[in-house]
């Protein structure tokens, strides 16, 4: 059973897809690059996110998004902030 | 007053009240651009006490950064000249000082044990410009022809080549821009690409000279930062404007209850802040269909032409646009067209007359006699004087009875069709035209392609005719190495990939 976070990550990243894709279908083990994503699709990707999951973006350095190369690291990241103030 | 900004920005400090703001993800640092100046009379202090005289050349590998910017201003107020190196494009510290000859080289990357001397951490010039020094550089005058920078090209393979940019063609383009756009004391100009292109400090010298607020941060950390820094000029290129209207088409087709108008002037608004008065793009030929979603959007964007070898030649702009041209020619600047429609520019102050640093022979094929630039695009100035550019030279096909196409128009018209999100047109047999098309989806709706194509064809003369549409399966995409980190088509590979339906007589779609 995917988490909160994870399902929110889904809907955010299917949507920041060209063509967007299947949610469910997305393997989180898969680079966010394969998926076509530009490294500024993958900021913006990020910026709505967080705000979807009120995590503050100051948490996060260019290095943080730099090793988020899956969405499985997104996930893993994001949980570590999420609920956080910043 | 002296009319040359280099030498208003080294004259002393700027007028109190205007601020500068450097923003990574997860820090900001703003200073008044007083204190700006002041600390970069510090570093320029310590460059001298490392042996950094007038002429010296010194060396900065990193992200931006607020060391980045006082390195280049104490540089300035020196006479040393800064060679900027892109991290990812420039990575070997000890084959940079040698080749290039620094003084030294600084850098925001771990300083490897076995480095030169002369390569040195950022930590030491942020130490610097906190420390007191007691003999502060005196004001130094510039000649035109003086050397402040070394640009380097942004060639896709081999050495970049160097070239060094005149105080004269800084004060030229500088001077132009701001007449055409009048930045004034209630801007703040967005800076995010990287400050190694000289174009990217002329908004830092902008801010000093004009007197008005500037925004530095990284490509990375940009639409991140965009909504918060509440910029009223934003300096971009085509692929950060397509990631923008992308993000604004999602954002405004979430939104419930207002007019689709209103939904994507706030998604507009919500990722770009509030106060955006326009727009800049430069550096590569822009999607119209990008720039007009923007500018009905509320976010106005303005495309011009210019080569590192010429600086900025043409720039529309809010008194003078003209949707898919490039802009009148600025004012010291003349557009000139040899016997095959190639573009020649011809500046007041010449950025320079040949390379620097380069191989052989690539000084005389860029620079003519006079330091007039043979740029390799192919262009026209209509009736108003607006520039309208048409390819590279390179991007000709003659056909075998000698006539000669230029494809971009015909590929840019075949993608204004919702069907299409790329195209390519090869001539295989030197007799007819046949395009690669890479549908917008993959379910190719063959039906709107055929009206596309019979669109296209309409539009066009006799010789520019496609005889036929090979639909793209599997579409180009980085990942099969048909379109480049930038999402452009890399031609070859495209034609490798579909050679037999390009050249049999039965695949695809044929005109009618």
């Amino acid at each position: 059973m995917p988490s909160d976070i994870e399902t929110t990550a889904r809907e955010n990243l299917s949507a920041a897809l060209q063509p967007a894709a299947d949610p469910h279908g997305i393997d989180a083990d898969v680079a966010l690059t394969d998926y076509g994503l530009t490294s500024l699709q993958k900021v913006l990707f990020l910026t709505r996110l967080c705000e979807d999951l009120a995590v503050d973006l100051a948490h996060l350095s260019e290095r943080d998004v730099a090793e988020m190369r899956t969405l499985h690291d997104v996930v893993d990241t994001l949980s570590r902030y999420a609920g956080k103030a910043a | 007053m002296t009319d040359s900004v280099i030498n208003r920005v080294v004259a002393g400090p700027p007028a109190p009240g205007h601020r500068i703001s450097f923003l990574r993800l997860g820090s900001r640092r703003t200073l008044d651009l007083t204190e700006l100046y002041e600390q970069s009379g510090r570093v320029a202090a310590y460059l001298r006490s490392l042996g950094v005289e007038s002429g010296d050349r010194i060396g900065i590998l990193a992200a931006n950064s607020l060391e980045w910017v006082l390195l280049d201003l104490a540089a300035l107020r020196l006479k040393a000249v800064v060679a900027g190196f892109e991290p990812g494009k420039f990575a070997d510290t000890g084959e940079l000082v040698a080749r290039y000859g620094l003084k030294a080289l600084f850098t925001d990357q771990d300083v490897a044990a076995g480095a030169p001397a002369a390569v040195r951490a950022f930590a030491d010039v942020a130490e610097a410009a906190g420390r007191t020094w007691t003999e502060l550089p005196e004001p130094v005058v510039y000649e035109p022809e003086e050397v402040t920078t070394i640009k380097f090209t942004s060639g896709s393979t081999g050495v970049p080549k160097g070239l060094g940019a005149t105080v004269g063609s800084i004060d030229v383009s500088m001077r132009a821009v701001q007449e055409i756009f009048e930045h004034r004391g209630g801007d703040n100009l967005f800076v995010f690409l990287p400050l190694s292109l000289l174009q990217q400090r002329y908004w830092v010298y902008s801010a000093l000279c004009f007197g008005h607020d500037a925004t530095v941060t990284t490509y990375e950390a940009a639409f991140a930062t965009l909504a918060t820094a509440r910029p009223t000029v934003v300096m971009g290129v085509p692929a950060f404007f397509e990631a923008a209207r992308q993000q604004i088409s999602q954002d405004a087709a979430r939104a419930d209850g207002v007019t689709p108008d209103a939904a994507r002037r706030a998604a507009a608004r919500r990722l770009f802040g509030d106060r955006i008065r326009y727009l800049w793009t430069g550096s590569a030929p822009a999607d119209r269909e990008v720039l007009r979603y923007l500018t009905d959007a509320g976010l106005p964007v303005y495309e011009g032409y210019g080569l590192n070898e010429t600086c900025i030649v043409s720039k529309n702009h809010p008194g003078a646009h003209k949707e898919g041209s490039a802009g009148r020619v600025l004012p010291g600047k003349q557009v000139l067209f040899d016997e095959d429609g190639v573009i020649l520019v011809r500046s007041e102050h010449p950025v320079n007359r040949r390379y620097e640093f380069a191989e052989p022979g690539d000084s005389e094929r860029m620079f003519v006699a006079d330091g007039v630039v043979r740029t390799g695009d192919l262009g026209y100035v209509d009736e108003d004087g607006f520039l309208f550019i048409q390819g590279r030279a390179d991007d000709v096909i003659v056909l075998g009875n000698g006539k000669k196409v230029i494809v971009r128009p015909i590929e840019e018209h075949m993608r204004t069709s919702p069907a299409i999100e790329e195209c390519v047109v090869f001539c295989p047999a030197q007799t007819s035209l046949v395009a690669v098309v890479s549908p917008s989806s993959d379910t190719p709706d063959l039906k709107a392609i055929a009206e596309q194509l019979a669109r296209t064809n309409a539009s066009f003369g006799r010789d520019e005719q496609i005889r036929k549409v090979v639909v793209a399966s599997p579409r180009p995409s980085i990942a099969n190495g048909m379109l480049t980190s930038q999402f452009k088509p890399k031609r070859q590979a495209i034609f490798a990939a579909f050679q037999a339906e390009i050249t049999n007589n039965q695949d695809g779609i044929h005109a009618q």
